[in-house]
Protein backbone atom coordinates (compact mmCIF):
# COMPACT_ATOMS: atom_id res chain seq x y z
CA UNK A 1 0.00 0.00 0.00
CA UNK A 2 1.60 3.24 -0.85
CA UNK A 3 2.69 5.81 1.66
CA UNK A 4 4.11 8.87 0.47
CA UNK A 5 4.66 12.34 0.69
CA UNK A 6 1.21 14.34 0.95
CA UNK A 7 1.40 16.49 -1.95
CA UNK A 8 -1.91 18.82 -2.19
CA UNK A 9 -0.64 21.01 -5.35
CA UNK A 10 -1.50 19.30 -8.50
CA UNK A 11 0.79 19.39 -11.68
CA UNK A 12 0.17 22.69 -13.52
CA UNK A 13 -0.33 25.18 -10.96
CA UNK A 14 3.12 26.64 -11.31
CA UNK A 15 4.24 25.49 -14.76
CA UNK A 16 5.71 28.58 -16.16
CA UNK A 17 8.43 29.02 -13.37
CA UNK A 18 9.59 25.89 -13.40
CA UNK A 19 9.26 25.70 -17.25
CA UNK A 20 11.96 28.05 -17.62
CA UNK A 21 14.68 26.17 -15.25
CA UNK A 22 13.37 22.17 -16.59
CA UNK A 23 14.16 23.83 -19.84
CA UNK A 24 17.72 24.68 -19.20
CA UNK A 25 18.13 21.50 -17.19
CA UNK A 26 16.93 19.94 -20.87
CA UNK A 27 19.60 21.76 -22.12
CA UNK A 28 22.40 21.07 -20.55
CA UNK A 29 21.50 16.89 -20.20
CA UNK A 30 21.50 16.93 -23.80
CA UNK A 31 25.11 17.98 -23.33
CA UNK A 32 25.97 15.29 -20.58
CA UNK A 33 26.21 17.32 -17.98
CA UNK A 34 25.05 15.26 -14.74
CA UNK A 35 23.77 18.50 -12.70
CA UNK A 36 21.07 18.60 -15.54
CA UNK A 37 20.24 14.76 -15.20
CA UNK A 38 20.14 14.98 -11.43
CA UNK A 39 17.76 17.93 -11.59
CA UNK A 40 15.06 16.86 -14.18
CA UNK A 41 15.23 13.51 -11.78
CA UNK A 42 14.80 15.30 -8.95
CA UNK A 43 11.54 17.35 -10.42
CA UNK A 44 9.83 14.32 -12.11
CA UNK A 45 10.86 11.32 -9.85
CA UNK A 46 8.48 11.44 -7.23
CA UNK A 47 5.48 11.48 -9.67
CA UNK A 48 6.66 9.03 -12.06
CA UNK A 49 7.46 6.13 -8.67
CA UNK A 50 4.11 6.85 -7.55
CA UNK A 51 2.58 6.40 -10.91
CA UNK A 52 4.79 3.41 -10.97
CA UNK A 53 3.76 1.79 -7.72
CA UNK A 54 0.35 2.37 -8.00
CA UNK A 55 0.25 0.67 -11.11
CA UNK A 56 2.67 -2.37 -10.17
CA UNK A 57 1.62 -2.33 -6.38
CA UNK A 58 5.13 -3.06 -5.11
CA UNK A 59 8.22 -1.08 -3.94
CA UNK A 60 10.86 -3.20 -5.61
CA UNK A 61 8.87 -3.69 -9.65
CA UNK A 62 8.25 0.64 -8.95
CA UNK A 63 11.61 1.23 -8.28
CA UNK A 64 13.07 -1.18 -11.61
CA UNK A 65 10.25 0.48 -13.24
CA UNK A 66 11.45 4.02 -12.19
CA UNK A 67 15.15 3.66 -13.34
CA UNK A 68 14.02 1.65 -16.67
CA UNK A 69 11.80 4.83 -17.48
CA UNK A 70 14.52 7.48 -16.70
CA UNK A 71 17.05 5.16 -18.48
CA UNK A 72 15.35 5.40 -21.57
CA UNK A 73 14.08 9.11 -21.23
CA UNK A 74 17.77 9.95 -20.92
CA UNK A 75 19.08 7.89 -23.92
CA UNK A 76 16.56 9.59 -25.98
CA UNK A 77 16.91 13.28 -24.38
CA UNK A 78 19.06 14.19 -27.96
CA UNK A 79 16.01 13.65 -29.46
CA UNK A 80 13.60 15.92 -27.40
CA UNK A 81 12.67 18.38 -29.48
CA UNK A 82 9.76 20.64 -26.93
CA UNK A 83 6.84 19.94 -29.42
CA UNK A 84 5.11 18.15 -26.04
CA UNK A 85 6.01 18.86 -22.55
CA UNK A 86 8.67 17.43 -21.31
CA UNK A 87 6.32 15.87 -18.34
CA UNK A 88 4.01 14.47 -20.90
CA UNK A 89 7.00 12.81 -22.85
CA UNK A 90 8.03 11.47 -19.73
CA UNK A 91 5.23 9.91 -18.32
CA UNK A 92 4.24 8.40 -21.93
CA UNK A 93 7.93 6.49 -21.73
CA UNK A 94 6.75 5.54 -18.35
CA UNK A 95 3.32 4.33 -18.64
CA UNK A 96 4.80 2.01 -21.88
CA UNK A 97 7.39 0.69 -20.16
CA UNK A 98 4.84 -0.41 -17.04
CA UNK A 99 2.97 -1.48 -19.14
CA UNK A 100 5.36 -3.78 -20.82
CA UNK A 101 5.99 -5.19 -17.61
CA UNK A 102 2.14 -6.29 -16.89
CA UNK A 103 2.42 -7.98 -20.86
CA UNK A 104 5.38 -9.73 -19.28
CA UNK A 105 3.75 -11.08 -16.32
CA UNK A 106 0.90 -11.86 -17.71
CA UNK A 107 -1.21 -9.93 -16.65
CA UNK A 108 -4.57 -8.87 -18.80
CA UNK A 109 -3.20 -5.67 -20.55
CA UNK A 110 -6.42 -4.42 -21.40
CA UNK A 111 -6.67 -2.67 -24.76
CA UNK A 112 -8.04 0.99 -24.19
CA UNK A 113 -11.66 -0.41 -25.67
CA UNK A 114 -12.59 -2.26 -22.48
CA UNK A 115 -16.58 -1.94 -21.78
CA UNK A 116 -18.32 -2.08 -19.06
CA UNK A 117 -21.98 -3.30 -19.09
CA UNK A 118 -24.50 -1.11 -19.09
CA UNK A 119 -27.63 -0.96 -17.78
CA UNK A 120 -29.60 -3.54 -19.81
CA UNK A 121 -33.17 -2.70 -19.24
CA UNK A 122 -32.67 1.80 -19.45
CA UNK A 123 -29.05 1.86 -20.75
CA UNK A 124 -28.90 4.03 -17.62
CA UNK A 125 -26.10 3.58 -15.04
CA UNK A 126 -26.06 0.34 -13.27
CA UNK A 127 -28.24 0.57 -9.70
CA UNK A 128 -28.08 -1.46 -6.62
CA UNK A 129 -31.55 -1.16 -5.87
CA UNK A 130 -32.58 -2.22 -2.22
CA UNK A 131 -28.88 -1.24 -1.21
CA UNK A 132 -28.65 1.42 0.67
CA UNK A 133 -25.78 0.26 2.92
CA UNK A 134 -24.20 -0.11 -0.16
CA UNK A 135 -23.72 3.64 -0.22
CA UNK A 136 -19.83 4.95 -0.54
CA UNK A 137 -20.41 8.26 0.41
CA UNK A 138 -18.67 8.15 4.33
CA UNK A 139 -17.43 4.38 3.36
CA UNK A 140 -14.45 5.08 0.81
CA UNK A 141 -11.24 5.69 3.10
CA UNK A 142 -7.88 6.13 1.32
CA UNK A 143 -7.13 1.95 2.16
CA UNK A 144 -9.80 0.11 0.06
CA UNK A 145 -9.44 2.77 -2.72
CA UNK A 146 -6.18 1.78 -3.04
CA UNK A 147 -6.70 -1.48 -2.88
CA UNK A 148 -9.43 -1.43 -5.71
CA UNK A 149 -7.15 0.91 -7.92
CA UNK A 150 -4.81 -2.27 -7.82
CA UNK A 151 -7.73 -4.40 -9.25
CA UNK A 152 -8.56 -2.16 -12.24
CA UNK A 153 -7.38 -3.50 -15.42
CA UNK A 154 -3.85 -1.46 -16.40
CA UNK A 155 -5.66 0.71 -19.37
CA UNK A 156 -8.42 1.45 -16.58
CA UNK A 157 -5.69 1.93 -13.63
CA UNK A 158 -3.48 4.50 -16.10
CA UNK A 159 -6.20 6.55 -16.79
CA UNK A 160 -7.83 6.76 -13.42
CA UNK A 161 -4.35 7.76 -11.57
CA UNK A 162 -2.87 9.93 -13.62
CA UNK A 163 -6.72 12.07 -13.74
CA UNK A 164 -8.01 11.95 -10.44
CA UNK A 165 -4.60 10.72 -8.50
CA UNK A 166 -2.27 12.77 -10.22
CA UNK A 167 -4.04 15.62 -11.48
CA UNK A 168 -3.31 15.49 -15.60
CA UNK A 169 -6.38 16.84 -17.59
CA UNK A 170 -7.51 14.75 -20.30
CA UNK A 171 -5.22 16.38 -23.06
CA UNK A 172 -2.46 15.56 -21.62
CA UNK A 173 -3.55 11.82 -20.81
CA UNK A 174 -4.21 11.72 -24.49
CA UNK A 175 -0.62 12.96 -25.52
CA UNK A 176 0.52 10.22 -23.00
CA UNK A 177 -1.41 7.40 -24.08
CA UNK A 178 -1.51 7.74 -27.39
CA UNK A 179 -5.35 8.09 -27.58
CA UNK A 180 -8.19 11.08 -28.44
CA UNK A 181 -9.09 13.51 -25.68
CA UNK A 182 -12.68 11.43 -26.05
CA UNK A 183 -11.19 7.97 -25.94
CA UNK A 184 -8.94 10.12 -22.11
CA UNK A 185 -12.88 10.82 -21.23
CA UNK A 186 -14.86 7.18 -21.75
CA UNK A 187 -11.96 5.22 -20.03
CA UNK A 188 -12.11 7.59 -16.92
CA UNK A 189 -15.68 7.36 -16.49
CA UNK A 190 -15.53 3.06 -17.22
CA UNK A 191 -12.31 3.10 -14.33
CA UNK A 192 -14.44 5.26 -11.90
CA UNK A 193 -18.00 2.99 -12.43
CA UNK A 194 -15.82 0.15 -12.06
CA UNK A 195 -13.91 1.41 -9.36
CA UNK A 196 -17.45 2.14 -7.34
CA UNK A 197 -18.20 -1.73 -8.20
CA UNK A 198 -15.10 -3.03 -6.56
CA UNK A 199 -15.66 -0.72 -3.55
CA UNK A 200 -19.20 -1.85 -2.81
CA UNK A 201 -17.90 -5.93 -3.44
CA UNK A 202 -15.94 -4.75 -0.35
CA UNK A 203 -18.35 -3.08 1.62
CA UNK A 204 -20.83 -5.86 0.88
CA UNK A 205 -17.95 -8.39 2.49
CA UNK A 206 -17.35 -6.41 5.07
CA UNK A 207 -21.11 -6.65 5.85
CA UNK A 208 -21.32 -10.21 5.39
CA UNK A 209 -18.65 -10.62 7.64
CA UNK A 210 -19.63 -8.60 10.58
CA UNK A 211 -23.21 -10.31 9.93
CA UNK A 212 -21.70 -13.35 10.34
CA UNK A 213 -19.49 -12.40 13.54
CA UNK A 214 -22.22 -11.15 14.82
CA UNK A 215 -24.39 -14.50 14.40
CA UNK A 216 -21.14 -16.17 16.06
CA UNK A 217 -21.22 -14.07 18.76
CA UNK A 218 -24.76 -14.29 19.74
CA UNK A 219 -24.73 -18.54 19.24
CA UNK A 220 -22.20 -18.00 21.93
CA UNK A 221 -23.91 -15.85 24.28
CA UNK A 222 -26.91 -18.95 24.15
CA UNK B 1 -33.46 14.03 -19.42
CA UNK B 2 -33.35 10.17 -18.95
CA UNK B 3 -31.15 7.48 -16.77
CA UNK B 4 -29.48 6.95 -19.57
CA UNK B 5 -28.53 10.35 -20.26
CA UNK B 6 -27.14 10.68 -17.09
CA UNK B 7 -23.96 8.15 -17.96
CA UNK B 8 -23.70 10.20 -21.25
CA UNK B 9 -22.93 13.51 -19.28
CA UNK B 10 -20.61 11.82 -16.72
CA UNK B 11 -18.90 10.63 -19.42
CA UNK B 12 -18.49 13.26 -21.58
CA UNK B 13 -18.59 16.46 -18.99
CA UNK B 14 -17.45 14.61 -15.63
CA UNK B 15 -18.99 14.81 -12.40
CA UNK B 16 -19.17 18.82 -12.24
CA UNK B 17 -20.49 21.18 -12.94
CA UNK B 18 -23.56 19.47 -14.04
CA UNK B 19 -25.60 20.70 -16.80
CA UNK B 20 -29.17 21.88 -15.21
CA UNK B 21 -31.02 19.11 -17.25
CA UNK B 22 -28.96 16.78 -15.47
CA UNK B 23 -29.22 18.60 -11.70
CA UNK B 24 -32.89 18.37 -12.53
CA UNK B 25 -32.75 14.69 -13.07
CA UNK B 26 -31.29 14.22 -10.21
CA UNK B 27 -33.46 16.01 -8.09
CA UNK B 28 -36.27 13.57 -9.01
CA UNK B 29 -34.31 10.23 -9.64
CA UNK B 30 -32.80 8.50 -5.96
CA UNK B 31 -30.63 5.84 -7.67
CA UNK B 32 -29.42 8.37 -10.36
CA UNK B 33 -28.90 11.06 -7.20
CA UNK B 34 -26.76 7.66 -5.52
CA UNK B 35 -24.50 6.57 -8.50
CA UNK B 36 -23.45 10.06 -8.86
CA UNK B 37 -23.01 10.59 -4.94
CA UNK B 38 -20.71 7.34 -5.08
CA UNK B 39 -18.36 8.39 -7.74
CA UNK B 40 -18.07 12.05 -6.36
CA UNK B 41 -17.34 9.88 -2.86
CA UNK B 42 -14.32 7.83 -4.35
CA UNK B 43 -12.99 10.58 -6.09
CA UNK B 44 -12.71 13.30 -3.65
CA UNK B 45 -10.69 10.81 -1.92
CA UNK B 46 -8.52 9.90 -5.25
CA UNK B 47 -8.04 13.89 -4.81
CA UNK B 48 -6.34 13.91 -1.59
CA UNK B 49 -4.33 10.46 -2.31
CA UNK B 50 0.05 11.50 -2.63
CA UNK B 51 0.12 12.68 -6.36
CA UNK B 52 3.95 11.79 -5.34
CA UNK B 53 5.75 9.79 -3.36
CA UNK B 54 9.83 9.41 -3.21
CA UNK B 55 11.49 6.82 -3.87
CA UNK B 56 14.29 5.59 -2.02
CA UNK B 57 18.01 6.64 -2.92
CA UNK B 58 19.35 3.77 -3.98
CA UNK B 59 17.19 4.43 -7.34
CA UNK B 60 19.51 7.29 -8.51
CA UNK B 61 22.43 6.35 -7.52
CA UNK B 62 22.09 2.89 -9.27
CA UNK B 63 20.95 5.09 -12.50
CA UNK B 64 23.33 7.20 -12.63
CA UNK B 65 26.12 4.54 -12.31
CA UNK B 66 24.48 3.17 -15.00
CA UNK B 67 24.53 6.39 -17.29
CA UNK B 68 28.26 6.90 -16.35
CA UNK B 69 28.77 3.66 -18.00
CA UNK B 70 27.13 4.48 -20.76
CA UNK B 71 28.94 7.38 -21.35
CA UNK B 72 25.44 9.69 -21.29
CA UNK B 73 26.90 11.71 -18.38
CA UNK B 74 29.63 12.97 -19.35
CA UNK B 75 30.84 15.80 -17.56
CA UNK B 76 31.62 13.82 -13.91
CA UNK B 77 35.03 14.50 -13.79
CA UNK B 78 35.08 18.20 -14.80
CA UNK B 79 32.08 18.77 -12.61
CA UNK B 80 34.29 17.80 -9.66
CA UNK B 81 37.82 19.22 -10.01
CA UNK B 82 35.78 22.58 -10.97
CA UNK B 83 35.02 22.72 -7.39
CA UNK B 84 37.36 22.69 -4.01
CA UNK B 85 36.75 20.32 -2.41
CA UNK B 86 37.89 18.44 1.00
CA UNK B 87 40.01 15.42 1.42
CA UNK B 88 37.53 12.88 1.48
CA UNK B 89 35.63 14.47 -1.17
CA UNK B 90 38.84 14.50 -3.52
CA UNK B 91 39.22 10.58 -2.96
CA UNK B 92 35.35 10.01 -3.73
CA UNK B 93 35.86 12.03 -6.96
CA UNK B 94 39.43 10.41 -7.70
CA UNK B 95 37.76 6.76 -6.95
CA UNK B 96 34.64 7.37 -8.87
CA UNK B 97 37.41 8.57 -12.43
CA UNK B 98 40.20 5.64 -11.83
CA UNK B 99 38.54 2.79 -10.13
CA UNK B 100 35.10 2.23 -9.67
CA UNK B 101 34.30 4.63 -12.49
CA UNK B 102 30.94 2.72 -13.31
CA UNK B 103 29.95 1.33 -10.28
CA UNK B 104 30.08 3.47 -6.86
CA UNK B 105 30.30 7.23 -7.81
CA UNK B 106 26.89 7.54 -6.77
CA UNK B 107 27.44 4.72 -3.43
CA UNK B 108 29.47 7.28 -1.18
CA UNK B 109 26.23 9.43 -1.98
CA UNK B 110 24.15 7.18 0.19
CA UNK B 111 23.50 7.53 3.76
CA UNK B 112 25.86 7.61 6.73
CA UNK B 113 28.56 5.13 6.46
CA UNK B 114 28.36 2.25 9.26
CA UNK B 115 31.99 2.56 10.13
CA UNK B 116 34.62 5.70 10.11
CA UNK B 117 37.74 3.93 10.06
CA UNK B 118 40.38 6.81 9.76
CA UNK B 119 40.14 10.51 11.63
CA UNK B 120 40.81 13.48 9.47
CA UNK B 121 43.57 14.49 11.73
CA UNK B 122 45.89 12.51 8.88
CA UNK B 123 47.25 14.92 6.22
CA UNK B 124 45.24 14.35 3.28
CA UNK B 125 47.08 14.58 0.03
CA UNK B 126 46.16 17.35 -2.26
CA UNK B 127 44.39 16.72 -5.07
CA UNK B 128 47.58 17.70 -7.67
CA UNK B 129 49.56 15.40 -5.22
CA UNK B 130 47.12 12.73 -6.15
CA UNK B 131 47.48 13.01 -9.63
CA UNK B 132 50.83 13.66 -10.23
CA UNK B 133 51.84 10.29 -7.76
CA UNK B 134 48.75 7.56 -8.68
CA UNK B 135 49.10 5.68 -11.72
CA UNK B 136 45.88 4.54 -13.21
CA UNK B 137 44.60 1.73 -10.65
CA UNK B 138 45.79 -1.95 -12.44
CA UNK B 139 48.98 -0.65 -11.51
CA UNK B 140 48.65 0.76 -7.68
CA UNK B 141 49.23 -2.98 -7.36
CA UNK B 142 52.38 -4.13 -8.71
CA UNK B 143 53.00 -7.71 -6.69
CA UNK B 144 56.38 -8.58 -7.88
CA UNK B 145 55.94 -11.43 -9.44
CA UNK B 146 51.46 -11.17 -10.39
CA UNK B 147 50.62 -9.20 -13.44
CA UNK B 148 48.75 -6.25 -12.34
CA UNK B 149 44.99 -6.97 -11.13
CA UNK B 150 42.35 -4.36 -10.14
CA UNK B 151 38.58 -3.93 -11.43
CA UNK B 152 39.35 -2.51 -14.30
CA UNK B 153 42.07 -4.72 -15.60
CA UNK B 154 41.19 -7.09 -18.71
CA UNK B 155 39.84 -10.90 -18.13
CA UNK B 156 37.72 -12.65 -16.48
CA UNK B 157 36.66 -11.59 -12.71
CA UNK B 158 37.31 -13.92 -10.25
CA UNK B 159 36.78 -13.84 -5.94
CA UNK B 160 39.74 -11.97 -5.18
CA UNK B 161 42.18 -13.47 -3.30
CA UNK B 162 42.78 -12.07 0.31
CA UNK B 163 45.52 -11.41 2.26
CA UNK B 164 45.04 -10.05 5.86
CA UNK B 165 44.20 -6.70 6.45
CA UNK B 166 46.83 -4.18 7.97
CA UNK B 167 46.56 -4.24 11.48
CA UNK B 168 44.72 -1.30 12.33
CA UNK B 169 42.23 -2.15 9.58
CA UNK B 170 41.78 -5.52 10.94
CA UNK B 171 38.54 -5.41 13.18
CA UNK B 172 36.40 -3.47 10.67
CA UNK B 173 37.43 -5.41 7.84
CA UNK B 174 36.27 -8.35 9.59
CA UNK B 175 32.97 -6.91 10.87
CA UNK B 176 32.36 -5.96 7.18
CA UNK B 177 32.89 -9.71 6.22
CA UNK B 178 30.77 -10.83 9.06
CA UNK B 179 28.12 -8.21 7.59
CA UNK B 180 28.66 -9.54 3.64
CA UNK B 181 26.95 -12.65 4.02
CA UNK B 182 23.70 -11.70 5.34
CA UNK B 183 23.60 -8.64 2.93
CA UNK B 184 24.16 -10.37 -0.53
CA UNK B 185 22.09 -13.34 1.04
CA UNK B 186 19.02 -10.81 0.72
CA UNK B 187 19.33 -9.92 -2.75
CA UNK B 188 20.68 -13.17 -4.15
CA UNK B 189 17.73 -14.42 -5.89
CA UNK B 190 16.30 -11.30 -6.88
CA UNK B 191 16.91 -10.45 -10.93
CA UNK B 192 16.16 -6.84 -10.93
CA UNK B 193 18.66 -4.36 -12.16
CA UNK B 194 19.39 -2.78 -9.37
CA UNK B 195 20.20 -5.72 -7.24
CA UNK B 196 22.46 -6.38 -10.05
CA UNK B 197 24.36 -3.24 -9.92
CA UNK B 198 24.81 -3.76 -6.29
CA UNK B 199 26.34 -6.87 -6.47
CA UNK B 200 28.31 -5.82 -9.39
CA UNK B 201 29.59 -2.88 -7.27
CA UNK B 202 30.38 -4.93 -4.14
CA UNK B 203 32.42 -7.28 -6.40
CA UNK B 204 34.28 -4.58 -7.53
CA UNK B 205 34.51 -2.71 -4.23
CA UNK B 206 36.29 -5.99 -2.94
CA UNK B 207 38.41 -6.98 -5.33
CA UNK B 208 39.72 -2.90 -4.91
CA UNK B 209 39.97 -3.55 -1.34
CA UNK B 210 42.10 -7.26 -2.07
CA UNK B 211 44.60 -5.38 -4.26
CA UNK B 212 45.21 -2.79 -1.69
CA UNK B 213 45.72 -5.35 1.16
CA UNK B 214 48.08 -7.05 -1.22
CA UNK B 215 50.37 -3.76 -1.98
CA UNK B 216 50.17 -2.99 1.58
CA UNK B 217 51.60 -5.91 2.63
CA UNK B 218 54.32 -5.44 0.00
CA UNK B 219 54.95 -1.81 0.66
CA UNK B 220 53.43 -0.98 4.45
CA UNK B 221 54.95 2.25 4.65
CA UNK B 222 52.80 4.00 0.97
CA UNK B 223 50.57 6.06 2.71
CA UNK B 224 48.25 6.64 -0.55
CA UNK B 225 47.33 2.93 -0.68
CA UNK B 226 46.57 3.02 2.71
CA UNK B 227 43.89 5.92 2.26
CA UNK B 228 42.72 4.35 -0.78
CA UNK B 229 42.40 1.03 1.69
CA UNK B 230 40.32 3.52 4.42
CA UNK B 231 38.05 4.92 1.67
CA UNK B 232 37.27 1.50 0.28
CA UNK B 233 36.19 -0.20 3.73
CA UNK B 234 34.13 2.65 4.03
CA UNK B 235 32.40 2.52 0.57
CA UNK B 236 32.01 -1.03 1.32
CA UNK B 237 30.05 -0.20 4.31
CA UNK B 238 27.65 2.35 2.59
CA UNK B 239 27.34 0.02 -0.24
CA UNK B 240 26.42 -3.17 2.66
CA UNK B 241 23.74 -0.83 3.77
CA UNK B 242 22.27 0.29 0.94
CA UNK B 243 21.93 -4.12 -0.01
CA UNK B 244 20.39 -4.38 2.90
CA UNK B 245 17.73 -1.50 3.28
CA UNK B 246 17.45 -2.53 -0.21
CA UNK B 247 17.28 -6.76 0.70
CA UNK B 248 14.96 -6.08 3.18
CA UNK B 249 12.17 -3.98 1.74
CA UNK B 250 11.85 -6.30 -1.37
CA UNK B 251 11.56 -9.24 1.53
Amino acid sequence: MPTGVESPAKVGTTQSPRLATEADAIRLAQGGDAGAFEQLYQLHSRRVYALCLRMVGNPSDAEDLLQEAFLQLFRKIGTFRGESAFSTWLHRMTVNVVLMRLRKKSLPAASLEETTEPDEETGGPRKDIGAPDLRLSGAVDRVNLERSIEKLPPGYRTVFVLHDVQGFEHNEIAGIMGCSVGNSKSQLHKARTRLRELLQEDLRDQARAERHAAKTQAGLGD
Amino acid sequence: MECKDIEVVLEQEGLEPLPEEARAHLAECVDCRSYVADLTALVDVANKLPAEIAPPERVWVSLRAQLEAEGIIRQAAEEVTAQPTSWWSSLQAFFSNRVLATSSVGIVLVAAAVFLVRSESVAPPSRAEIARRTPPITQVVPPANQPAKGPNAAGPLTAPSRVSAPAEFASTAQALDDQEPLATGLIASSNSTIDASLRDNLKKVNEFIADCERHLKDQPQDELTREYLSAAYQQKAELLSAIIERGRSIN
